[in-house]
């Protein structure tokens, strides 16, 4: 499988070069190569030239790739298949109409030089993967990326911190069967690293520091799109929050996160007052300061009175003598 | 009918505007706004509630209990106070033992949070409280202006608690209020994506909000609208603002004027740009407002 995936890239990437401007078809193609059975290798030839050559913009569907080459024929593929398709390929190619015909058949010519380049190439890739293929026991794990270093075990899991989703009510995160809708309609997710999709699995495996220390952490903007398209009903949104709660407490936090509780803390306000509002406020006829912790400093105190309780100023650390981080 | 009126922290502390227009416009609905005396931050839900779940939901419960005192329903016109006041209201409601524990620490500051009052946003209330008839009513001259019409993340979700009647995914509410004032609503793509302020995001990454905010602006842009409407004073100041930041950021030369729900009303009230305090946003609203009145064709 590994080989294959590899192989038959090399393939296509060198026929990118080759026929440029076709890059959204051998994309295309690449999904549906990487998809289809073992005979890859023959059908990958085939499609890209047929579907390059040819300049259509179709996409060669999955079923007729892999009908047109039973399973069988992958341990015949030889040289002379290549060819064959490749002589179907040139036989076609008459069918381009723009170009005079002088023009036409000269250009043709050039084609079917390269193609026969193409082939060469191909031809050693072929025989170096077989090769490979063969010696699949002793080579063929060296392809992959999973390394032993890299698998979990309990002793990297934290049960404790998958208890506290669980405790905080949020049992849903053990209904995630990984399908990643959320990251799919993640609008964050399209522009930074954050994989909704992943913490939530990190989060049911405790994988703890992983999460709570990762800084895309806190690029979720709580727009709820996953959580509303989540086939599982899963409470995303309350399963990224809780993360971040428990990040807070274990010290990643940043700086103007803790300057909005500073602020909540001195005026009972994320967004205090400022002159000019006050201005604006009394030019249009409306009480300069706003009926809020503003104008009563008894309810600014019952807030503040709060946050200690909560040991919230701890946690920003609030240095009262500053109305300041202590930092 | 009384309402408690919960005014958060950005549209009385920097769009005074259209608690102007709320105002006047709930004046005329003759429902009293009554002031909640001593209300905090709300506080924000994708802040707070990241931060520390207890002081967020004792902060929430005591603005809630001041309402419950009040013996009055709130209203909020912002999403995010929408969202951490709502929340916690529906939390405490259901979890006894949640309510316990923020008890206990309301206890402390001589408060009790006893489950007696519910959470209402400003469109809600317009709609189903107020109903379309009688808000057609008040409009003295129908606005001729394009708009595009931005939701935000928390109003009508999650769905499962909220329990706004329409589709999240597709929603009409905001653009059938709009369209009362004479404004038509154009659909654009993307509609219901974030502005990108939320979640603490736009104080922990001013370039990844902003890349959201552009996003949304070349999508309304594309579709030709001469003003963005929503019923949030935190995305009304990352379009605001944020548009500014977009453009400096991008080298792009954004233009459309932001305008919250209420003051759409206003404006259609017959209300001043003025008093409406267009004079003091960052986008210039002049072209739209002069679009908007019919000034253009004199």
């Amino acid at each position: 499988m590994i080989i294959r995936g590899v192989f038959s890239m090399s393939i296509i990437n060198r026929l990118k070069t080759l026929f440029k401007g076709e890059n959204k078809n051998v994309e295309d193609i690449k999904t549906d190569v990487s998809n289809t059975s073992d005979d890859v290798e023959v059908t990958s030839s085939k499609v890209v030239n047929d579907d390059v050559v040819s300049g259509t913009k179709t996409t060669v569907p999955r079923e007729n790739t892999v009908k047109e080459e039973p399973k069988d024929d992958k341990k015949d593929l030889t040289l002379s298949d290549i060819e064959t398709e490749d002589e179907e390929v040139v036989e076609e190619l008459p069918e381009i109409k723009e170009n005079p015909l002088e023009e036409k058949v000269e250009k043709l010519h050039e084609i079917k030089e390269k193609v026969k380049e193409t082939i060469e190439i191909i031809e050693e890739d072929v025989k170096q993967k077989v090769e490979e293929k063969s010696n699949k026991d002793t080579k063929g794990d060296n392809m992959t990326l999973l390394t032993d270093k890299e698998l979990l075990n309990d002793s990297n899991r934290d049960p404790d911190f998958t208890a506290e989703f669980i405790d905080a009510g949020i049992e849903t995160v053990k209904h995630c069967f990984q399908c990643g809708t959320c990251s799919g309609s993640c609008p964050s997710g399209r522009r930074t690293p954050y994989k909704v999709r992943q913490i939530v699995r990190k989060c049911l495996l405790g994988l703890k520091e992983e999460v709570i220390a990762d800084d895309a952490l806190w690029m979720c903007t709580t727009c709820y799109t996953c959580q509303e398209r989540c086939l599982r009903s899963v409470k995303i949104v309350e399963i990224i929050k809780k993360a971040r709660n428990i990040a807070a407490h274990a010290g990643y936090m940043a700086k103007p996160h803790k300057m909005t509780g500073v602020f909540v803390m001195n005026t009972g306000h994320g967004v205090p007052i400022n002159d000019a509002t006050k201005a604006l406020r009394a030019k249009i006829g409306l009480a300069e300061i706003p009926p809020t912790t503003h104008a009563y400093p008894e309810a600014l105190e019952e807030v503040q009175k709060i946050c200690k309780l909560t040991g919230f100023d701890e946690l920003i650390g609030y240095d009262e003598s500053t109305g300041g981080l202590k930092e | 009918m009384e309402i408690a009126y919960f005014l958060g922290c950005i549209m009385n502390n920097r769009y005074p505007g259209v608690e102007k227009a709320t105002r006047k416009l709930f004046e005329a609905l003759d429902i009293e706004l009554k002031d909640m005396e001593g209300a905090s931050c709300c506080p924000a839900p994708g802040v707070f509630g990241s931060f520390d779940e207890e002081t967020w939901a004792t902060i929430a419960a005591r603005n809630l209990t001041i309402a419950e005192d009040m013996g009055a329903d709130i209203m909020t016109e912002c999403n995010g106070c929408f969202g951490s006041l709502f929340e916690c209201n529906h939390m405490l409601k259901e979890d006894e033992d949640k309510k316990a524990k923020i008890n206990a620490n309301l206890a402390e500051v001589g408060r009790e949070f006893k489950g007696t009052t519910n959470v209402k946003h400003f469109a809600q209330i317009l709609r189903d409280d107020v109903g379309f008839e009688k808000l057609a009513s008040l409009i003295e001259k129908p606005l001729d202006l394009n708009v595009a019409v931005h939701y935000g993340c928390h109003f009508l979700k999650p769905t499962d608690e909220i329990g706004i009647e329409d589709n999240a995914e597709n929603p009409s509410i905001l653009d059938d209020l709009v369209e009362i004032t004479g404004a038509k609503s154009v659909d654009y793509k993307d509609k219901m994506m974030c502005c990108g302020a939320g979640g603490g995001l736009r104080s922990r990454d001013l370039d990844v909000t902003t890349s959201f905010t552009k996003e949304k602006l070349d999508h309304m842009t594309e579709a030709g609208v001469d003003a963005i409407v929503n019923v949030c004073p935190f995305c009304h100041l990352q379009f605001d603002q944020g548009q500014v930041e977009v453009n400096e950021k991008y080298g792009t030369d954004f233009a459309l004027p932001v305008f919250h729900l209420a003051q759409l009303y206003g404006l259609a009230m017959g209300l001043s740009p003025e008093e409406l305090t267009f004079d003091a946003q960052r986008i210039d609203a002049t072209p739209a407002l002069a679009k908007a009145l019919g000034e253009n064709a004199k």
